[in-house]
């Protein structure tokens, strides 16, 4: 750009230093877990050639799907509350309003709390014995719905996706809400005055120029999903009996509560293929209906 | 105009219900935290009886919070130094100088934006148990910086390209080099961009957990979300003492988002946004 004479070599030395840490510790290992797993490793004895046999006995392992199937559940959550929620309140929020900044400091909250505190906080309001949401139903005369919200097999998930919702719709809302603002608004007049108003006007105006903020969004919620670990970790563990178990949760169990360091890559290898094969079948489907 | 006066207030309406339910939990928390364990036990729904401040005092020694605050805050502080300086020079030479090669380097740094870090995790507890760094304050500082370099380099290159190209011809003439230009130049016309990248990768840090679990064991050594963690799994019995603790941890961080929400929001919605 400029007439510096030698500056090719000044230019990589100043990348260098962000280069160096940010390949050492952020790229290199995800090829380390990729080597790791196909050894039998605790980390102190001399590793183990074992082939596929960590990624063989983890695909046979029942816990596991248990996982995958939590972690399915997840996306779903993520894609049908989230998303939905998010654009509801953008869309909400989308017009002159006073005190619209007061609104939309209290729905996006919750996106930076730490997931620590978020869990702790939920896990009390899902207690059983003076628990906020029990208490609610006593208060409103439904004694009856009252239970063990987190440790139900049945709505064990369900309650941690309502948290896991809660944390995560703000940031998707204030996405939206960016786009929305973009949107020119001779649009809007100009589909006014051809009839198109309310439903028809989301549907037929407004929806089709979201089209690729959604598929951001959509990838977002996705490899969220995936990616949820502290929220579980802190409410259940995963239990109880791995009825909240999600894969990163088994990981983290094979790996660093049981040593077993190669087996817990191949998992985490496993977490990194099926989170790719989810954005590119979300991919398929969203390209199949452009 | 009647009409929409009227449903403009419904909206209000609707809105203002909608957000106290969504910051009910923490105002439920908040409350019961000036409770006694015995008076939370028989009014967990309604406000204190007695407003009680002796649970602040006693979850602040028993759950060692200011150990964890400050382990917080040194772990955070050295992260933001390290990535803010390193992100800067390399954007700086990404945005302002014309290589094929260095629009790669910026290729391979926004791509960390989708790394998972619990791809990295087992491999990073290795090495840093090789080097000897498990439980000190480097163990973080470097995955934290290593994680955060990606969204850093990518909101500053985007800022760093905007001046327009003649702004350093004066200085090149006067015989500057390539760190003076940067140092006092580009740096202080990016300081907006650099208020936005300090502020996210102080959200980011501080509220980090997973590494914290794997790399740091020691009590003294933990930051505020591990330490929480740890005490939340421990004092189940004291639950408004933990409700204290818990808001005590979490003032602070409100007070920083309502000052600082406006970049905190553009800052955490940039790869969303514009990528």
């Amino acid at each position: 750009m400029h007439g510096l004479k030698r500056t090719g070599w000044t230019v990589f030395f100043g990348m260098l230093p962000a280069l160096l840490i940010y390949t050492g510790i952020a790229l290199v290992p995800i090829g380390m877990s990729l080597y790791y797993s196909f050894f039998s490793w605790d980390g102190l004895s001399p590793m183990r050639h074992v082939g596929l046999h960590n990624y063989i006995s983890t695909l046979t392992d029942g816990v596991f799907w248990k996982g995958v199937g939590n972690n399915l559940f997840m996306l779903a959550t993520g894609i049908f509350g989230q998303l939905p929620i998010g654009l509801f309140f953008a869309l909400l929020l989308n017009r002159s309003l006073k005190g619209i900044k007061v609104y939309r400091s209290m729905l996006f909250l919750p996106v930076v709390i730490s997931a620590v505190i978020v869990s702790i906080i939920w896990g009390m309001v899902f207690k059983i014995e003076s628990g906020m949401l029990n208490g609610l139903l006593g208060l409103i005369g439904l004694e009856s719905w009252q239970q063990d919200w987190l440790g139900s097999p049945k709505l064990g998930m369900l309650s941690v996706s309502i948290t896991y919702i809660w944390q995560n719709y703000g940031f998707f809302m204030v996405i939206f809400l960016a786009a929305l603002q973009n949107i020119p608004q001779e649009m809007r007049e100009a589909a006014l005055m051809d009839g198109a108003s309310g439903w028809k006007h989301f549907w037929y105006v407004t929806l089709p120029m979201l089209k690729d903020t959604i598929w951001v969004t959509l990838i977002f919620a996705i490899s969220n999903s995936f990616r949820v670990f502290d929220l579980i970790y802190v409410m259940t563990a995963g239990g109880p009996a791995h009825n909240t178990e999600v894969m990163t949760i088994y990981m983290y169990n094979n790996a660093f509560q049981n040593m077993n360091f190669g087996y817990g890559s191949a998992v985490s290898m496993l977490i990194l293929l099926f989170s790719l094969i989810a954005i590119y079948a979300a991919k398929l489907i969203t390209q199949r209906n452009r | 105009m009647k009409q929409t006066r009227m449903k403009l207030s419904v909206i209000h309406l609707f809105l203002a219900v909608l957000c106290v339910a969504n910051i009910l939990p923490i105002l439920w928390m908040v409350t019961s935290a000036f409770k006694s364990e015995e008076e939370f036990s028989v009014n967990p729904m309604g406000l204190p009886w007695q407003w009680d401040f002796s649970n602040f005092a006693k979850a602040w020694e028993v759950a060692h919070l200011g150990t964890y605050f400050w382990n917080s805050l040194i772990v955070t502080a050295g992260a933001i130094l390290l990535t803010v300086l390193l992100g800067a020079l390399a954007s700086y030479f990404i945005a302002r100088f014309n290589y094929r090669w260095s629009t790669w380097v910026y290729g391979l740094f926004i791509v960390g934006m989708t790394i998972p870090i619990h791809a990295t995790l087992v491999p990073i507890f290795i090495l840093m148990k090789n080097l000897s760094l498990l439980n000190t304050h480097l163990s973080l500082v470097l995955p934290y910086t290593a994680f955060h370099l990606s969204i850093t380099i990518f909101i500053l290159v985007g800022f760093m390209k905007s001046f327009p190209k003649d702004i350093e011809e004066s200085a090149i003439i006067d015989g500057a080099g390539v760190y003076h230009i940067f140092w006092s130049i580009i740096l202080p016309m990016t300081r907006p961009a650099i208020a936005t990248v300090v502020i996210i990768n102080f959200i980011y840090n501080w509220n980090e957990f997973l590494f914290a679990l794997v790399l740091i064991s020691k009590t003294g050594l933990k930051t505020l979300p591990l330490g929480l963690a740890n005490f939340a799994g421990t004092e189940t019995k004291f639950q408004t003492m933990q409700m204290a603790a818990l808001t005590m941890a979490l003032l602070p961080l409100i007070a920083f988002y309502l000052l600082l929400e406006k970049q905190l929001v553009q800052g955490m919605t940039a790869g969303a946004v514009k990528g």
